[in-house]
């Protein structure tokens, strides 16, 4: 079986004409990008990234840096999930750098990862956001292949963000526990034995609109979502998202995305556009 | 060759070793700083824990936790594993830091501490337990260390931690690391607890029962956590951060975080 060392590498930055652009991008196997779309009502540009193989495999390893320079506005998604898949030996790993400049706009909104049982996958993620740069990052996890009534089977799991503003740690998680140990959460909680995640992070500075959109995201809460949004150390706020299932937390986060979007209004490209 | 008495006592024939004058010396030391983490470790002592339920009030108020089975289950699924992960790292390498003292490592902790809580309220709980307790150091016991730490922290903007304050205070009483790691969690735990049993209906020997089965895991997870890189440090509760989101716009609430 091949293994792959993929690397992406893209830098978005403004022209004349004030749209945004691709102005370096460079792709190895299995990233491919599709051909990006310039969002005119959003002010943003969408890009997808595109993984052509079944999915993440044992040896790869995935390397992605992604620049947004002074001004410019960039959507980086993925058009499906992205699956780990059982490892007999071995694990992979998925290193992420994304950076974002004054003035400059960053979302990046994949689709859910899904682990396999019996997968070892370790992902770190390290954000740099100059001040008076934006940012909105979220990971969605879903347990596993739920639908087969496989969950939480993962041999090791390893999600890792660390997040600095103009130089300074704002944010740090490291999400490493065992299956067992979130089903186990999960049932405490009453969030069933399909429970999803989404851990997101928005850095932007504080504003008197803030309070808006923290009322109707806070509002979510309930009938099998739970969501919860908290400032973080200075500039940002992390917002969390746990559901029964996958609809529910879709349903959510378009739902927050929309409310976010009356204050940043590049949220308001969709997506799922291409 | 002395048989046993009928009472099945067994006569002791020996007699106490001249203590030598370093092991009372030691003796001494030990008990001091034992004495200083009893006190530093008491609800009698002023660090303003009492007021913080440290994210239980906020899951009783969502219905997770309703009862001792639930509660004993919180404290196994995630305080200790907070502790394991987060807190008792932390603690270990500011006690090494502090050994120097390396200023530079230790401002990169009381950073770290503070990144690592995004829920709001847990942040600020173990900034101002974290403040109070340095100093309380630099106050009561007068010690360069905690002073210096204070002016430091001051003058350059630290978040101030629960974990980091801890280890000065071990390392301003002369304690060893397992020792200032135990004081932790036994804090953490007995707070937890004494907020329980405000927010439950649970009792004092329940209390105690799930103290004393919580305690019991502690010293593997001390031996674990002093081993910990600072590269692995950090552990979450999705949930519990969720509902400490919750709780900082709650409509009534008896307890800060």
């Amino acid at each position: 079986m091949s293994e792959f060392s993929g690397h992406l590498a893209l830098r978005a930055a403004t022209r004349a004409h004030g749209r945004t652009v691709l102005a370096t991008q460079s792709f190895r196997a299995p990233y491919h990008v599709s051909k990006p779309y310039w969002d005119a009502d959003a002010h943003t540009l969408l890009v997808q990234v595109v993984n052509p193989t079944a999915g993440i495999l044992s040896g790869d390893e995935l390397t992605s840096d992604i620049a947004v320079d002074e001004g410019a506005s960039l959507l980086v998604t993925t058009p499906s999930a992205s699956r780990v898949f059982k490892m007999k030996a071995g694990s992979a790993e998925c290193r992420q750098h994304f950076t974002v400049a004054t003035g400059g706009w960053l979302e990046v909104m994949p689709e859910p990862l899904v682990p396999h049982r019996g997968c070892t996958y370790r992902q770190s993620t390290h954000i740099e956001v100059a001040e008076g740069g934006e940012l909105f990052f979220a990971d969605v996890l879903v347990p596993g292949r739920v639908a087969h009534g496989e969950a939480w089977g993962w041999e090791k799991l390893c999600l890792e963000i660390d997040v600095r503003l103009a130089g300074e740690l704002i944010l740090r998680e490291r999400f490493a526990p065992t299956g067992e140990e979130l089903r186990a959460l999960a049932e405490l909680a009453g969030s069933g034995p399909s429970a999803c995640f989404a851990n997101a992070v928005l850095v932007a500075a504080e504003s008197e609109f803030d309070a808006a959109w923290r009322t109707a995201i806070a509002a979510l809460h309930g009938d099998g979502l739970w969501m919860g949004v908290s400032r973080l150390r200075r500039g940002g706020w992390s917002l969390k998202f746990i559901a029964t299932d996958t609809v529910r937390l879709r349903r959510g986060l378009r739902a927050a995305r929309a409310a976010l979007a009356k204050r940043f209004p590049r949220l308001s490209c969709d997506p799922r556009k291409l | 060759m002395s048989s046993a008495p009928a009472t099945g006592i067994k006569k002791w024939h020996g007699r106490p070793a001249r203590e030598s004058k370093a092991h009372g010396q030691d003796a001494r030391a030990t008990s001091a700083w034992l004495l200083g983490l009893l006190q530093a470790g008491d609800s009698f002592y002023p660090t303003g824990s009492y007021a913080h339920s440290f994210g239980l009030e906020p899951l009783v108020q969502e219905g997770v936790v309703r009862d001792r089975e639930t509660l004993r289950r919180f404290i196994f699924q995630s305080t200790l594993p907070a502790l394991r992960h987060v807190e008792l790292p932390l603690a270990a390498h500011a006690w090494r830091a502090f050994e120097t003292p390396d200023w530079p490592r230790l401002s990169e902790l009381c950073v770290l501490s503070s990144a690592l809580k995004t829920a709001r309220e847990a942040r600020l709980a173990s900034e101002n337990i974290g403040r109070q307790r340095a100093e309380l150091m630099a106050t009561l016991r007068g010690h360069e260390l905690a002073r210096e730490f204070l002016r430091r922290a001051a003058a350059e903007n630290w978040p101030h931690a629960a974990a980091i304050s801890a280890a000065l205070e071990g390392r301003v009483l002369g304690a060893p690391l397992p020792a200032v790691l135990a004081g932790i969690s036994y804090a953490m735990l007995s707070s937890l607890l004494s907020a329980a049993m405000k927010i439950l209906r649970l009792g004092q020997n329940a209390a105690q029962s799930l103290l004393t089965e919580a305690l019991t895991a502690v010293p593997e997870i001390i031996a674990s956590a002093e081993l910990t890189p600072v590269s692995e440090i950090g552990w979450f509760n999705p949930w519990l951060d969720i509902a400490a989101a919750r709780h900082e716009s709650a409509d009534a609430r008896m307890f800060i975080s």
